[in-house]
């Protein structure tokens, strides 16, 4: 019955209605009887539309466990190749979710606690959707000399979110990471996969205002 | 084409190949790409040059190297042009118009590229006679500049994979093992362990299979040796690592790198499978009946994860954890197995020792520390980059001789060896040679190779307060000295930054340091004491200010720290105020500019864009009280 519209369904209302009368159930006045129809088809719409999201539901899940799968398939069911298989997932969804977590759980046969465990060890993994942009300022000893914390400031103030907070409009996830190795070119920041140096609070801000300004031009 | 090299013969043959199909007069750009020249835009310098090649018909007659770090990143993008060895310094998209038409067709050179020596104004035009290069030994970072880190031929051409093959064909595994115990090697990632006595006793551990294993978790922040050396020489480590899996009987190896380090994943990964296609990797390699496999474990960001103990247990896919080392790992290390782990640098070294011999290795550094360390100098000094020098050099020598000295002329406070868990040395210590047990004396240690300089405007203190703040953050938690004792640390270092320490807080460090030092679980906790220590023996004065004048002499620690507007050298533009994030500046044309220190929250951004260096420090936060409406006094503009 999934591709019924509304007036299809209406008709098929009165379609039964008509039957009602030829029973000779026609005590109700009709206009009664239609209004209770209509509340009748209104509710079925809505149980549609919950199956509609079940559905839509279900098929997150199965793109999820396909794209596990994918991951795990390259590395085969061995379990000290978790790390790898997670940093992949990472790499490609920016975050790792519940399901994903199950369905390796499952097909490593590692218990899901001793996932949990891996996953929030590691710096690497996020268990939280991020932004689509994710800048990592470096707080590294060189850039911490330089003024690195300035810059984070910086950056947390003209976002206004804090350090491992995601924007509301969820262009930007903001990190601090200990070292990319670019330390002769301090302070530095990182976005996405590209690399600033010889960073200044003003500068550092000027490069977020153009990602945004290229963002809205899209 | 695909060869698989079959013999030592083959190899000379093959080598001689690769040349004979090379000109020697063919004009190269070779053009660094690794991190650090990338973010400064050497990519975009890349495809201008193909541009430009292409626009002359030159695409075919001149070569594009796209090689790895050159050492010193302050300067990039670097780019050399051979033949002549021409080296150019901060290469912008720009110049490859006139690097095509004037260097490679005419043949000259372009001054305003080359370096100038900042001391007599003079343009440099050979590497060698650049300070920076003057006084480095660059062993293993030599063949950086020539060779692309994705071609195994350029590799093969510089005479690579010779120690393999001498190692396979003409010396015996004792013979490798003892060559490289005689070489006096020792463990670059910072433990200073002689390489060959752990080769030794893995060798004769009992258990099959035995692994060998490259430690490239390079987490020391400020550090970038095994960085360069795995992006730039990939096949220089996989080499060493083929000998050294040779000599003590391992079958499988693992490199494991840092997932920050995205390059370096790549290049080694593609050099293991050019080494395997070649045949100098898997089974039967150059046909000497030796098999031997190697995987790439990527990190997940873990600094702990380093420790052996713990890298072992995060490539058995568990979280990165240290354990008790009743047992070494070198007898019972990845899945309870004899296995060797050493440092990228360190196995970088072995093809060299194996080539030319222990005799000719101990010749460079000293008796107890032979042969070369790669630091990466940075910080507060002119020249920051990739420095390679024999050991026993002074670290005066490093810092003002390579380094150049402290820059805009500033005075040098500290060096800081061996990342977070190292020490600070102070100036009257700078003649200490550079070895491993010497600056251990100091309270401080070799570590990978970190050197940061630090000058007048850091403050100690605050420095201190960020290791153990680091510290803290990475300790895995497993044992409590270092858990807890770290985060008391921690708390007590907030409060002296915060202007709240007492004297008796300095003893309480103290105490805690001794608690941290002897009683951790591993190398993470027991160093954690030794910037703890360094600090408060050299700097305690800095700690005193702290404390009883509540003055940070850095002017760095926030809460102990006002900015003030001097009003004679205010010239009332508006910058400061149109800057400050929190509206804490008032002031209008021709009045000078006010900062509210109720508002303000020390951003010091004022201070930053100021065009007079009017905005000035106060510590302590006791700036003159501020006064409204004042008439600006006009003066010319400072530079």
């Amino acid at each position: 019955m999934a591709g019924l519209s509304k007036t299809e369904i209406l008709l098929k209302g009165l379609e039964i209605l008509s039957e009602y009368y030829s029973l000779g159930l026609d005590k109700p006045p009709l206009s009664l009887e239609l209004k209770r129809l209509k509340e009748e088809a209104l509710r079925y719409m809505e149980a549609l539309k919950q199956i509609r999201r079940k559905e839509e539901a279900l098929k997150e899940v199965v793109k999820e466990i396909r794209g596990v799968n994918e991951v795990v398939d390259k590395y085969g069911e061995n379990p000290s190749a978790l790390i790898q298989i997670l940093l992949d997932l990472q790499a490609k969804n920016h975050w790792i979710s519940k399901i994903a977590l199950l369905w390796i759980s499952e097909r490593l046969r590692i218990p899901l606690s001793q996932i949990y465990q891996v996953v929030t060890f590691y710096k690497a993994f996020s268990l939280k959707p991020r932004g689509k942009h994710l800048i990592r300022v470096c707080l590294g000893t060189a850039c911490h000399v330089r003024g690195g914390p300035k810059i984070m400031e910086a950056v947390e103030r003209h976002l206004g979110i804090s350090r491992g907070e995601t924007t509301p409009d969820g262009l930007f996830t903001l990190e601090s990471v200990n070292c990319l190795g670019c330390c002769a070119l301090g302070p530095v920041m990182m976005v996405d996969d590209k690399y600033y140096g010889n960073l200044t609070p003003t500068s550092a801000v000027k490069v977020l205002d153009k990602i945004r300004r290229g963002e809205s031009e899209k | 084409m695909t060869w698989r090299i079959r013999g030592k013969k083959m190899l000379e043959k093959i080598r001689s190949e690769i040349l004979s199909r090379r000109e020697p007069s063919k004009p190269c750009i070779a053009i660094c790409v690794s991190t650090g020249c990338t973010s400064l835009g050497s990519l975009e310098l890349v495809e201008r040059l193909k541009e430009e090649l292409e626009k002359r018909g030159l695409t075919d007659k001149v070569d594009l190297k796209l090689t790895g770090c050159l050492g010193f990143c302050e300067l990039g993008p670097r780019l050399t042009i051979y033949p002549g060895e021409i080296p150019y310094f901060k290469v912008k998209p720009e110049d490859a118009e006139d690097i095509v038409s004037q260097t490679i067709i005419k043949g000259q050179i372009i001054e305003r590229l080359l370096y100038v020596d900042p001391s007599t104004g003079e343009r440099i035009r050979r590497l060698e006679d650049i300070p920076f290069y003057r006084y480095q030994y660059r062993l293993l970072l030599e063949n950086n500049a020539k060779i692309d880190p994705k071609n195994i031929e350029d590799y093969i051409a510089l005479g690579g994979y010779q120690a393999l093959a001498k190692a396979l064909f003409e010396m015996k595994p004792e013979e490798i093992v003892e060559e490289i115990k005689r070489s006096g090697l020792r463990g670059r990632g910072g433990g200073g362990f002689p390489t060959g006595v752990k080769w030794e006793t893995t060798r004769n551990a009992p258990g099959e299979p035995k692994y060998v294993l490259v430690n490239c978790d390079e987490g020391d922040p400020g550090a970038f040796m095994d960085r360069a050396l795995m992006e730039g020489n990939p096949h220089l480590v996989l080499e060493g690592l083929i000998i050294g899996a040779y000599a003590i009987g391992a079958s499988q190896g693992y490199v494991y790198v840092r997932e920050e380090y995205p390059l370096a994943v790549k290049n080694i990964t593609l050099a293991i499978q050019q080494a395997q296609e070649h045949g100098l990797l898997g089974e039967d390699i150059m046909g000497s009946g030796f098999s031997f496999h190697v995987k790439v474990h990527r990190g997940a960001g873990a600094f702990v994860s380093g420790e052996s103990t713990a890298l072992m247990s995060a490539i058995e896919g568990r979280v990165g954890e240290p354990r008790l080392k009743y047992i070494h790992t070198a007898v019972k290390g990845l899945w309870d197995k004899p296995s060797c782990l050493n440092n990228v640098e360190t196995w970088a070294n072995v093809p060299y020792i194996i080539l030319r011999g222990a005799d000719w290795f101990r010749s460079i550094g000293t008796p107890d520390s032979p042969g070369t360390k790669i630091f990466s100098l940075v910080g507060k000094v002119k020249n920051t980059g990739l420095v390679e020098v024999p050991m026993g050099i002074t670290l005066r020598d490093i810092i003002f001789k390579i380094g150049g000295g402290i820059r805009e002329g500033k005075k040098f406070k500290a060096v800081q060896t061996g990342g977070p868990s190292g020490g600070f040395i102070p100036e009257q210590y700078l003649d200490t040679p550079v070895d491993f047990d010497s600056l251990t004396k100091l309270g401080s240690m070799m570590g990978s190779g970190g050197m940061i300089v630090m000058d007048e405007d850091t403050c100690i203190v605050d420095v201190t307060r960020y290791y153990v703040d680091f510290l803290f953050q990475e300790s895995c938690g497993k044992c409590v000295p270092c858990r807890e004792g770290l985060k008391q640390a921690r708390k007590i270092l907030n409060h002296i930054c915060e202007g709240k320490g007492t004297m008796e807080d300095l003893e309480t460090l103290q105490d805690l340091s001794e608690l941290l030092r002897n009683a951790s679980l591993c190398a993470l906790g027991t160093t954690a004491a030794n910037p703890i220590m360094t600090s408060i023996e050299y700097f305690r004065n800095e700690y005193e200010a702290h404390i009883l004048e509540k003055r940070c002499p850095a002017k760095v620690c926030k809460a102990l720290v006002a900015y003030y507007n001097n009003p004679e050298k205010c010239q009332a533009c508006g910058i400061c105020l149109r800057n400050c994030p929190v509206q804490a500046i008032s002031g209008e044309k021709d009045i000078v500019h006010v900062i509210n220190q109720d508002r303000c929250i020390r951003c010091g951004v004022c201070f930053a864009v100021c065009p007079f260096n009017a905005v000035e420090k106060y510590s302590p936060a006791t700036p003159p009280p501020a006064k409204y409406g004042v008439k600006v006094v006009r003066r010319k503009k400072e530079k």
